[in-house]
């Protein structure tokens, strides 16, 4: 029994998963706060825990991310799009590509068949198509974000938002609420003009199925649904869309191993 | 001689200019609500009391502003950057470049003889906007009208690297945190927001003389940093904020000339200064 640990710091959350003999034996997801150091450790530790060992046991540990550099017993370090691809690719193999929606960053991978990066592309300058703007939502309505997704699906009819800025939706929300949109049709319509910047970034390393939704945004139903709507097709989503990254670490590193 | 009146009802602010000749008679600035149209009436019975006129008394009216159909008591409706380009040149007629700095929008224009030659426009990412520098002051807890002249105490500009506003508003607060002084953090979202502008500008042939109007104009740090990424210093007009609704005071005066060159009088068409319903 050989045990690997993939961790990625991210900059909402950190993940880390492990692996025996290259099967997923657990995982975990914490808030990356503000020390990414102490965040890489405190997932590796929830993870290992969750499988009953302790770092000991652990003959290879690789990390990923934003604040991957930081954490420091990782063996090795790669970039959270490599990792991406790998475990997205891992999970599932038809996948072209991939639209990750972290807490701050979305980001579009376009792999080929043999599951490699053909093309990538970062959106880092707008908080439109990212996590902050479902944040955003939740703040003006008072609500949780893990319950936005199942309340979008309530609406009756979205409202059309003029602009993707977060800063100008939010204005425009609350014009809306104050004319009665009920908040089921203002998350539906905040949905929409994310899936519609999200796509868009996608076209840009070019579109081709199957598609997949990573990260925390895949976690919301209804923005799966929307991008679903914009695609003209229904996306794959893992089944913990947050640890893609996180596992294809685990899996660099669980290769390593067998060489 | 005739009164004219233009009506500008910006995002942010509406605007109201009424001129005699080519004097400005009397001009009034209040904020802009969710209902415009009931706005509209009260800030031009305020300009018409401050003039110590009737609504009788007015030639012809201009709306104009992203709010200008909701002016019912307006004679026409043209658009802001044609009225902007049109009270530019009357206050300040060397200006060849217009860099506007709404609250929620942000345009460049070129002006030829009064007229617009090409414009570019940001009305779709807060950064580069007023909005842009009220959310940061907010945070800071600075009132808005005082950012500029703090940014100006700086010894260092502070870079802000976020383009995005919710992402320059959290690495402000980081920034805070880590005892960078509000001075420099200031100085440094300045500088970002005149970088975002110029950006904008610079894709018209920016030929000088260059001035900046709107609630931005009225901001020295913002001005002087936009100073700095043309080059040159930039003029602004004494009353930054009324360019628009001057322009369409103007306009409406040369569209009764032009009546009148012929013969004609172009009716009020009994319109009253009075509350409209929305789908009259």
């Amino acid at each position: 029994m050989a045990f690997v640990l993939g961790i990625d710091v991210g900059s909402g959350y950190s993940k880390a998963v492990v692996l025996e003999d290259g099967v997923v034996r657990s995982y975990a997801v914490i808030p990356s706060g503000g020390d990414y150091r102490k965040a890489g450790a405190a997932a590796a530790k929830e993870a290992l825990d969750r499988a009953g060992i302790t770092r000991a046991n652990v003959v290879r540990t690789f990390a990923a991310g934003y604040g991957g550099s930081m954490v420091d017993f990782a063996d090795d370090t790669s970039t959270d799009i490599s990792c991406h691809a790998i475990g997205v690719h891992h999970l599932f193999p038809s996948v072209k590509t991939v639209m990750d929606i972290g807490a701050q960053y979305s980001r579009a991978i376009r792999l080929d068949d043999a599951g490699r990066i053909a093309n990538f592309i970062m959106n880092e300058k707008c908080a439109g198509g990212s996590g902050k703007f479902l944040q955003v939502a939740a703040r003006i309505l008072h609500m949780n974000v893990s319950d936005i997704g199942e309340l979008s699906l309530k609406a009756q009819k979205p409202v059309e938002f003029t602009t993707g800025c977060a800063v100008f939706a939010e204005s425009e929300a609350v014009s809306r609420i104050s004319e009665g949109a009920s908040p089921a049709d203002i998350l539906a319509g905040i949905h929409n003009a994310m899936a519609s910047k999200i796509v868009t970034l996608a076209m840009r390393v070019g579109l081709a199925p199957d598609y997949a939704v990573t990260g925390g945004g895949a976690m919301d139903i209804g923005l799966v649904n929307s991008i679903g709507a914009e695609l003209g097709t229904k996306p794959l989503v893992p089944a913990h869309p947050q640890t893609t990254a996180a596992l294809g670490a685990a899996l660099l590193a669980w290769e390593q191993t067998k060489k | 001689m005739d009164y004219f009146a233009g009506v500008d009802i910006g995002s942010t602010m509406t605007k109201v200019v009424i001129v005699r000749g080519d004097k400005i008679e009397t001009s009034l600035i209040g904020p802009t609500g969710p209902e415009h149209r009931k706005l509209a009436n009260r800030v031009m019975e305020e300009a018409l009391g401050q003039a110590r006129l009737s609504f009788d008394d007015l030639t012809y009216i201009v709306a104009t502003g992203y709010g200008r159909i909701n002016v019912p008591f307006a004679d026409r409706q043209i658009t802001e950057i044609t009225c902007h380009a049109k009270g530019l040149q009357s206050l300040l007629p060397s200006v060849k470049t217009v860099i506007d700095v709404g609250g929620q929008d942000c345009k460049g224009i070129k002006i030829l003889n009064g007229k617009v030659m090409n414009f570019v426009m940001n009305d779709k990412c807060a950064a580069g906007t007023g909005r842009f520098l009220e959310i940061i002051a907010d945070s800071l807890g600075v009132p808005l009208n005082k950012i500029g002249e703090i940014s100006l105490t700086a010894d260092k500009i502070a870079p802000v690297s976020s383009t995005c506003t919710v992402f320059a508003e959290a690495e402000i607060i980081s920034r805070l945190a880590t005892g960078e002084s509000i001075a420099n953090l200031l100085a440094g979202i300045h500088d970002a927001v005149a970088t975002r502008i110029a950006a904008l500008v610079k894709k018209l042939n920016v030929e000088p003389d260059i001035a900046v109007t709107g609630g931005g104009a009225k901001n020295i740090g913002l001005v002087k940093a936009l100073g700095s990424k043309f080059g040159r210093e930039l003029l602004v007009p004494p009353e930054p904020l009324i360019t628009g609704a001057l322009g369409a005071a103007l306009m409406g005066k040369d569209i009764y000339e032009r009546y009148a060159a012929e013969g004609q009088r172009p009716s009020r068409s009994g319109k009253k200064l009075e509350e409209a319903t929305f789908f009259a």
